[in-house]
Formats: C-alpha cells, sequence, structure tokens
C-alpha cells in the first residue's frame, strides 16, 4: 500500500500544482469547490464525537466542543469522499461516536460552526490528513 | 480434394499461427488507472499534451463569456455559483473521464470496452461489433451510445446521445449534435493517454481536442464505490453552493 499512497501523494500535488496555475482541462475537485472554506486559517478543535459519516459525495465529523467556560457548541466538519481519505489512512471506522478527538479545520469564511479538516489527531494519537499530502521537495543534489 | 490435415502438420504450423494473432491482437487495456497530469521535471513523452482552444460560435461565446466571468466574481467573494456535480448530478461523456485525482477501470474483451469512474461510479459502455446509428436514433443521455474499432493500436470511440443539460467540458454548451471521439492509446505499459475530440457544428466553430494522461495504479487497487447519498450541499435562492450544518 505504500506505493500507492506515494503514487496518489504525487497526483494530488500535481493536481493542486495544477489547480493553482488555472491551466487544466479538466475539473479538479469531484463534488464542489472550496471556496466557502477560508483555507488561509487554521483552528485546532477539540471535543467529543456525535458522528462519523462515511458517506459521498463527502465524509463528515460531527463534534461537540466545549468552550474554557464549558459552554459546548457543535461543529461540521467536511472531509473528502472515503476514496480519497483512504489514500491517507482513514478507514469507515478510524473514529466513533463518544470518541475524544483534536482537529485542524479551516474555517467556513461565514463565521458559522462548519469548516474544512485539516488533519486529525486519533484518540491513539495517529495523525491522519484530509487526503494525500504534498511531498517535501527532493533534496538539491550536491555538486 | 482432400481435407484432412494431419496433427503433425498442424504442429508445425501452430507457432506461425500464434504469432500471427499476437502480432494482430489489440493491447489489453484493462486495468484501474490513475490520472495523470505530469508535473515539473516530467517526461513530455508522458504528459499530455496542452489543451487546444474552445472555440464557440459568437451567439454562444458571448453567454459563455458572461457565465466565466460570473463564477470568477462569486469566486472572489468566496462562493460558488450553482453547478451540476455540487447537485451531485454526473459529470457524462466526456468530462467523466478526468475528474480530480479519482481513477478510472478499463474492462476489456473482445467484444466491449467499459470505462468506469470511480467519482460518481459512472460506467461507459463501448461496442465493438456493432455499427454507430445515427444521432436522431440515440435517447439523449449522460452517456450517449458509444461504439469502437482498433485502429492499429489505438482504441477509436465514437459517442453520440449527449442531452445538451449534461455538463460540457470547461462548462461548454453543447447541442444534441455533439459528437465525442475518444482516441485511446498505450504510450508505455504504465501510461495511457486518450486524445478527446468534441465535434459541435452547432455550438463550436472548430472541435476542440484535448487529451488525458492515465497512469497504471497498483495492482492491488481496488475501486471504491460512490454513491452520492449524503450531499449536504445545496443551492440558495440566489443561485450559490451552501453547505447545510448540523445542530448535533
Amino acid at each position: 500500500m505504500k506505493s500507492l499512497h506515494a503514487f496518489r501523494t504525487k497526483l494530488c500535488s500535481v493536481a493542486m500544482l495544477a489547480a493553482a496555475v488555472f491551466a487544466i482541462a479538466t475539473p479538479v475537485w469531484a463534488h464542489h469547490s472550496f471556496t466557502m472554506f477560508d483555507m488561509t486559517k487554521r483552528l485546532t478543535l477539540t471535543g467529543s464525537i456525535t458522528s462519523f459519516e462515511w458517506t459521498n459525495p463527502h465524509a463528515y465529523i460531527e463534534i461537540d466542543v466545549p468552550d474554557e467556560k464549558g459552554a459546548v457548541k457543535h461543529w461540521s466538519i467536511e472531509m473528502g469522499s472515503p476514496s480519497i481519505l483512504m489514500q491517507s489512512g482513514w478507514k469507515f471506522n478510524s473514529i466513533h461516536a463518544g470518541d475524544k478527538l483534536t482537529i485542524i479545520i479551516n474555517p467556513m469564511k461565514s463565521g458559522q460552526n462548519g469548516g474544512f479538516l485539516s488533519q486529525a489527531t486519533l484518540p491513539d494519537g495517529k495523525v491522519l490528513f484530509n487526503g494525500p499530502r504534498q511531498e517535501p521537495p527532493p533534496a538539491p543534489t550536491q555538486k | 480434394m482432400n481435407l484432412k490435415i494431419s496433427t503433425a502438420t498442424l504442429l508445425a504450423f501452430a507457432p506461425a499461427i500464434l504469432n500471427a494473432q499476437s502480432a494482430s491482437a489489440p493491447p489489453d487495456l484493462t486495468g484501474v488507472w490513475g490520472i495523470y497530469r505530469g508535473g515539473p521535471g516530467s517526461d513530455p513523452k508522458f504528459r499530455p499534451p496542452a489543451p487546444g482552444p474552445l472555440v464557440l460560435k459568437p451567439e454562444y461565446d458571448k453567454p459563455y463569456q458572461e457565465r466565466r466571468a460570473k463564477e470568477s466574481a462569486a469566486a472572489q467573494r468566496g462562493e460558488q455559483l450553482d453547478n451540476t456535480s455540487a447537485r451531485c448530478i454526473p459529470y457524462g461523456v466526456p468530462t467523466m473521464m478526468a475528474i480530480a485525482i479519482y481513477p478510472i477501470e478499463i474492462i476489456q474483451n473482445p467484444k466491449q470496452v467499459t470505462i468506469i469512474s470511480e467519482a460518481f461510479s459512472e460506467v461507459r459502455r463501448v461496442y465493438l461489433d456493432r455499427p454507430q446509428w445515427k444521432i436522431e436514433d440515440v435517447a439523449p443521455g449522460y452517456y450517449g451510445r458509444s461504439v469502437g474499432h482498433w485502429e492499429g493500436d489505438t482504441l477509436v470511440v465514437d459517442t453520440v446521445g449527449i442531452k445538451p443539460t449534461v455538463s460540457g467540458y470547461r462548462g461548454m454548451p453543447h447541442s444534441p449534435q455533439m459528437r465525442v471521439t475518444d482516441r485511446i492509446r498505450l504510450i508505455s505499459s504504465e501510461i495511457l493517454h486518450d486524445q478527446i475530440t468534441i465535434d459541435d457544428p452547432v455550438v463550436l466553430e472548430k472541435p476542440v481536442v484535448y487529451t488525458v494522461a492515465f497512469k497504471k495504479m497498483p495492482a492491488d487497487y481496488e475501486m471504491v464505490e460512490f454513491v452520492c447519498d449524503n450531499n449536504r450541499e445545496y443551492v440558495d435562492e440566489n443561485g450559490v453552493v451552501r453547505l447545510k450544518l448540523h445542530d448535533k
């Protein structure tokens, strides 16, 4: 599976690059663009999962997040599709209702309690991303 | 005339017969293929060539450009305008051949080539043993009717019968007269190219040509189902795509 992961990682990197230069002829997302999320902001949330929906076109984490005074706010977090998530190690049973979870999200521009997952730290400490990650650039060749 | 052929004679000619068959046999495209867009440092032989221009007739170009300008302005505001994919409507032919980083699976036999896209689980059936129908005899749909034949090592697929409401290449409009030609061939054992030509004498000044490249997925890859049964995106009264949030 390692070779598969590396392959999809490269594919994703290329797709992101292509999207950035707006030079390709085919859709770079399957369902919708991510303009509703502020991809320049990252917000860390820690809370208790109320449901994990392994569905298409997107998976979702529903999570109750207490603030510093103990008041609980509910958040809906959008993820990639199961197909995309599987390329970064997610499984349909990676997390469950009742699990404690820390996530980093790109929040909605509207200010509502929603966002797009960037990464999640699972109860066992494992960190999973929302799809394949860009590989670091190769080290420069020494002359 | 004596038609009896001895076993020894058959055995003597068998290698020649087998060689002749393998020489004329089409390449086997069967397998799962991931989108390959190339990138810095990639071999230009494997990269898809740059797409050709999309030149619409003036009466179609004006509303098309206006729509693109509105989409661009909405994106600047952080909004996406209504589109078919946000409503989980499949892409159809030819767009389904390359969606984000979702692979396609090709299953080939002498009479049919079947192409399945992982995104939205879309399916094209390409019949190799029958002629194409007239466009007006094909029920308009997302995949139309596809027939194919081999020209040397290239699978040439002819598709007609795509209904005009199906999402067009780069959002282009298209008429019932649209004809899509795929020329699919192996560039190497690991790289596949599909050169797609869209011809629409009603809408286009000249055919559009673009190429999608694929790289063979690892042999253990299993296609993932994609049934759109939890679409939380919806389109509001202003035609903007919104996300439905839950409160528990």
